[in-house]
């Protein structure tokens, strides 16, 4: 029903289908029946809040196309073995699809901000694969894919193109009321970003950056869980995530909590705002191995068949 | 008394739906006047905003790239848009309504942080919207 209202609000920008439509959306909600609950789950109140302001909490997460420029400019290594595997494209269906799409995406992403971008070209034609079952695949075509390789050897062009085209999947999805799908795109290319860091930060424990990160998702997970927490009781996908996200949220809350509030300066000619907050100190092995421990079985979920 | 709903339900629906096509126009315009260099992924965000309202952003924002902060609307009373940064625990960093009037910002911080943006007007009534573009650090990349 959630969904249904979402798709009625985006119905609304256009005032004569709105008209049209008007009647026919009052008919179904007179005649819906009740949904179905969840059998023996007590949703978690603290986290529930409107559709509406969930579509902010959706954008908190960094996107691929931010990621892999990250990654370029913290010179990260590349570790294959860490990658889903591209060849299970063709297995995935409706909202886990869709998960996996963002996965694909974000190693994408990883592969092309090591240059290694033959993987990347598979990772780019598994989420080419998917994108055809959601009517993206105009987005994400076979000639889309080649200009992408063409240009391998300018990286900004690249990584302008890719941004592009992340950005027209959202918009794509958004306008075609595919909220949900959207919704767990994200919380794909999340998972997958987040496994990337463990992974990354259990390398090269000293790279600050990628330190920074892990610590950044004290605050992003509780926006996941609202992302979630409206249907947990309609949906036992939403409640499965929900859940995992809970346990991961469990370990970050041992992090303690930031010294620095964070102080801003600007430089009104240039039009600057630098923001400088205190380094804070390294996490300790043990709650990175213990979050790696909460994640992985998210991740499962997610890329299971 | 159901007809004079209904008229009423047409008129707000025709205004909400006028209001947001406006403001949806006005994106594309920001967008091509000052993104300039810097990548968009896609993501923005738009309200209408009456009386004392306000919306927010949530963001992730990396250390070693420099962001372009481009708040964008039109309000009745022509005043600004304007932006509060905040750290993710709600402490005011910024209000760029202490701030001359520029059509962007340009950011950079010394660590990846979530932010949250509240975009307001001093004044008014108007949509408001926020476009956030990213590149790599002007530092950075000089060095590569």
């Amino acid at each position: 029903m959630v969904f249904v209202a979402q798709r009625a609000k985006l119905l609304l920008r256009n005032v004569w289908v709105w008209i049209i439509s008007s009647g026919g959306l009052i008919l179904s909600a007179c005649s819906s029946e009740p949904q179905s609950q969840t059998k023996g789950y007590e949703p978690d109140t603290t986290y529930v809040v409107p559709w509406e302001e969930i579509e902010k909490y959706m954008r908190a997460a960094p996107s691929p196309a931010q990621v892999s420029l990250w990654l370029r400019q913290e010179k990260v290594p590349f570790y294959r073995e860490v990658l889903h595997d591209p060849t299970l494209a063709s297995r995935y269906r409706s909202l886990k699809g869709a998960a996996n799409l963002g996965i694909y995406l974000t190693d994408m992403a990883y592969a092309h901000a090591t240059n290694n971008y033959q993987v990347a070209y598979e990772y780019l034609t598994s989420a080419n694969r998917l994108a055809q079952l959601y009517g993206l695949s105009d987005l994400l075509s076979v000639e889309r894919i080649r200009e992408l390789d063409r240009l391998q050897d300018k990286p900004d062009s690249l990584q302008r193109l890719f941004s592009t085209y992340y950005a027209e999947i959202q918009e794509r999805l958004e306008s075609t009321g595919q909220q949900a799908l959207l919704r767990h795109m994200i919380l794909g290319g999340w998972v997958e970003s987040v496994h990337l860091s463990l992974h990354l930060q259990e390398k090269s424990p000293s790279k600050q950056g990628i330190t920074d990160l892990i610590r950044l998702q004290k605050s992003l997970v509780p926006l996941m869980k609202k992302m979630y927490a409206i249907d947990t009781t309609r949906n036992s996908e939403s409640q499965i995530i929900f859940t995992h996200l809970t346990n991961i949220e469990a370990v970050l809350r041992k992090i303690p909590e930031s010294t620095s509030r964070g102080a801003a300066s600007t430089d009104p000619e240039k039009g600057l705002i630098r923001l400088e907050f205190q380094k804070d100190s390294p996490l300790p092995p043990d709650l990175i191995r213990e979050l790696r421990e909460k994640v992985y079985p998210l991740r499962q979920y997610l890329i299971s068949v | 008394m159901s007809r004079l709903l209904c008229i009423l339900f047409f008129l707000v629906g025709l205004r909400i739906s006028y209001a947001q096509t406006s403001c949806a126009k006005l994106i594309p315009l920001c967008k091509n006047s000052f993104l300039e260099d810097y990548n968009w992924d896609g993501r923005y965000w738009r309200a209408e905003l009456y009386g004392n309202e306000t919306t927010e952003v949530y963001y992730t924002f990396f250390k070693g790239l420099r962001y372009r902060l481009i708040p964008c609307g039109s309000s009745d009373e022509k005043s600004p848009l304007r932006m509060r940064l905040y750290n993710a625990n709600r402490t005011l960093l910024l209000d760029t309504g202490t701030q001359n009037p520029r059509p962007y910002w340009d950011l950079e911080l010394s660590s990846t942080q979530l932010l949250i943006i509240e975009l307001y007007y001093p004044s008014g009534n108007g949509c408001a919207a926020l476009i956030i573009g990213h590149k790599a650090s002007e530092a950075l990349a000089s060095q590569e």
